[in-house]
């Protein structure tokens, strides 16, 4: 009798060690939003996600030791930079701005205008290696990034923990899918919007409330690009079986009657070769985005009035200078930005509406912060 | 009957199995005709380096003959060779102090006068993982990783305050990475140098053709990644003998001559 309990209270210890080790990995999500896409190649763990917040933080993953990815992706500002551009570790200007990584989890592609990248793990080796145009320049210095994973011993009880099947689990492959699992974490649904939503009535303003009207509008389409959970068409998630990906001109520049766009910011086209894809970029989502102007991909409108009344006019009117054209004659526009009138009281609310998705708890949770400060 | 067999079997022998010519294939780098490095006075390099694949000899009847790389080798696989000639010196800052001028292999016994290759990676090695891919398809300044795929070709010149770079590689790409179907423009360079002679002759990249449409004196520097809407890509694709708009070659590359 002794010996069954013993046998009884060991497999009770086992089958809740088993349980333990199997659960799922913890999202922190709210019940409703489903959660997103992950590589069956690169499975989440919290230890990968630890691995991944120092290495996001590292400076040391830079070329001449000068940035992080931290360095364009602030958590204060959404993880942007506040540039219209960003600059990399060698002082080379970006043609495009930094893009938010809140919720990037769930975009169905990657970057401002790339059809081809659906992963975090082969985005953040651009970055990371590429020399066209340098963002952290390790591109060549691949050993000394090597070398730090395996002498820090950091990096290297975290590597082991990452990835236990792994023999060595020291290479520059693991710190990328790690990076790509903390950035995965990333998430944000506590905005005041989302309070609303979840039934607290006094969490959004009358003003916001009077902007979300006008946001869901025909009359201003909004919606159409910056739908759903997330406020962008370019959005999947692990229970999504449609590969949705939304790339649109807005009419920001024309500038030669055709439509062209600045020949370093073609956008779409630029991958594809078509013409009809000249200025077309991805929707970004809206969460947070009171908090990371400059706005559009090349940061070249500095506020959110201006870019309502952009979108307002039915396209950009540049009147002097090398981009000068009107986007809304371009022949490349999307069909949703058709133009609409707005009075100063509505454009008002519209904006009180779009400052209440940035969530608080995203800018400041400790979860994505910087290690090495804390 | 037994000596015809044996005469037969002496035969097919000789005839299928003489893989054993060493063949080597010289590369220079040079600026009208003068040798160009990372160190060169007036004009100097700042970057070249390229993959050549299936390189083929042609034997004294119009024949061709794969040339087998020599696998002993870092930079070079069974498919392709990545040809270095930049050191890293002077003004190679982003280059590496890795130097190969020279594919290395072997043929089958024979004469032969002319030289084909193509400057590229084969589709199906072109859009794989760069993190898990050994030499020489590991260097991660070769790899495209916006782009999906290897840049082919990266070549630089730069002069007083003037300078033009490019890259070239297969661009408009379907699918997604890990999963590329095809690319609309593959901008392959075809080579064919029909006076090139094993153990006799060297193959020059004439940097100056590559750059004859591009201004080295209006102080900008002006560089080509491929893209379809890049003015500065139409005048060195033709020179690389490829259609602009269409990625296909047009057969009258005259960047790569024999000397």
């Amino acid at each position: 009798m002794k010996r069954l309990l013993i046998v009884v209270a060991v497999a009770a210890a086992l089958l809740t060690w088993w349980s333990l080790t199997k659960r799922a990995f913890d999202w922190h999500l709210p019940f409703d939003i489903p959660p997103p896409r992950v590589p069956v190649d690169n499975p989440m763990s919290d230890a990968k996600v630890e691995l991944g917040r120092w290495l996001f933080h590292d400076t040391r993953l830079s070329g001449n030791g000068s940035m992080s990815c931290a360095s364009c992706h602030i958590q204060a500002l959404a993880f942007t930079d506040g540039r219209a551009r960003s600059i990399g570790s060698t002082g080379e200007v970006h043609p495009r701005g930094a893009m938010s990584l809140v919720n990037v989890a769930f975009a169905s592609r990657l970057t401002w205008a790339n059809p081809l990248l659906d992963k975090l793990e082969d985005q953040a080796v651009i970055p990371l290696l590429g020399d066209n145009p340098v963002e952290m320049g390790l591109g060549g210095q691949e050993q000394r990034a090597m070398t730090l994973l395996r002498e820090d011993p950091r990096y290297s009880r975290l590597l082991h923990d990452a990835f236990p099947n792994d023999e060595d689990p020291h290479s520059l492959l693991n710190g990328v899918r790690a990076i790509a699992a903390f950035v995965r974490t990333i998430n944000s649904y506590d905005a005041s919007y989302d309070r609303y939503l979840a039934g607290d009535q006094d969490a959004l303003s009358e003003a916001a409330i009077r902007g979300m009207d006008l946001f869901f509008s025909e009359r201003l389409e909004c919606f159409h690009c910056h739908g759903g959970f997330n406020f962008t068409d370019s959005t999947t998630h692990a229970n999504s079986n449609v590969d949705r990906t939304g790339f649109h001109n807005t009419g920001l520049y024309n500038l030669d009657s055709n439509g062209a766009y600045p020949p370093d910011n073609t956008g779409l086209f630029d991958m594809t070769g078509k013409p009809r894809d000249m200025g077309r970029f991805k929707a970004p989502s809206l969460r947070n985005i009171a908090v990371t102007a400059p706005y559009m991909h090349d940061g070249s409108v500095a506020t959110l009035e201006e870019v309502i009344a952009n979108y307002a006019r039915g396209g950009r009117l540049i009147e002097t200078g090398p981009h000068a054209g009107d986007g809304r004659l371009s022949p490349f526009k999307s069909e949703f930005v058709v133009g609409f009138e707005l009075t100063l009281e509505e454009q008002a609310d519209l904006v009180a509406f779009l400052e209440s998705l940035t969530d608080e708890s995203v800018l400041t949770n400790p979860r994505f912060s910087n290690p090495f400060v804390d | 009957m037994r000596r015809l067999i044996a005469l037969v079997a002496l035969l097919l022998l000789g005839s299928c199995s003489r893989w054993d010519l060493g063949v080597e294939v010289p590369f220079v780098a040079t600026w009208k005709g003068q040798p160009l490095s990372c160190e060169s006075a007036g004009p100097a390099l700042t970057d070249l380096r390229f993959y050549v694949d299936d390189p083929q000899l042609i034997d004294l009847e119009g024949n061709a003959h794969h040339l087998r790389y020599a696998t002993e080798f870092e930079w070079q696989n069974d498919v392709v060779a990545l040809i270095d000639l930049e050191n890293g010196e002077g003004t190679c800052e982003n280059g590496t102090d890795v130097f190969f001028d020279r594919l290395i292999g072997v043929t089958r016994a024979g004469s032969y006068r002319g030289l084909r290759f193509t400057v590229g990676v084969p589709f199906r090695l072109n859009h794989a993982n760069p993190l898990t891919a050994t030499t020489p398809l590991g260097d991660a300044a070769m790899h495209w990783h916006w782009r999906s795929g290897y840049k082919f070709l990266r070549a630089g010149v730069q002069s007083t305050d003037d300078g033009f770079w490019i890259h070239v590689g297969s661009a408009g790409c379907d699918g997604t990475v890990g999963h590329i179907t095809d690319c609309r423009f593959p901008n392959r360079v075809e080579v064919f140098l029909p006076d090139f002679v094993p153990g006799e002759s060297v193959v020059v990249v004439e940097l100056a053709e590559l750059l004859a449409g591009t201004n080295l004196d209006d102080g900008e520097v002006t560089n080509c990644s491929s893209g379809p809407a890049e003015d500065a890509c139409v005048a060195p694709f033709s020179a690389l003998g490829i259609d602009f708009t269409t990625g296909k070659p047009t057969g009258a590359q005259r960047v790569f001559a024999v000397r």
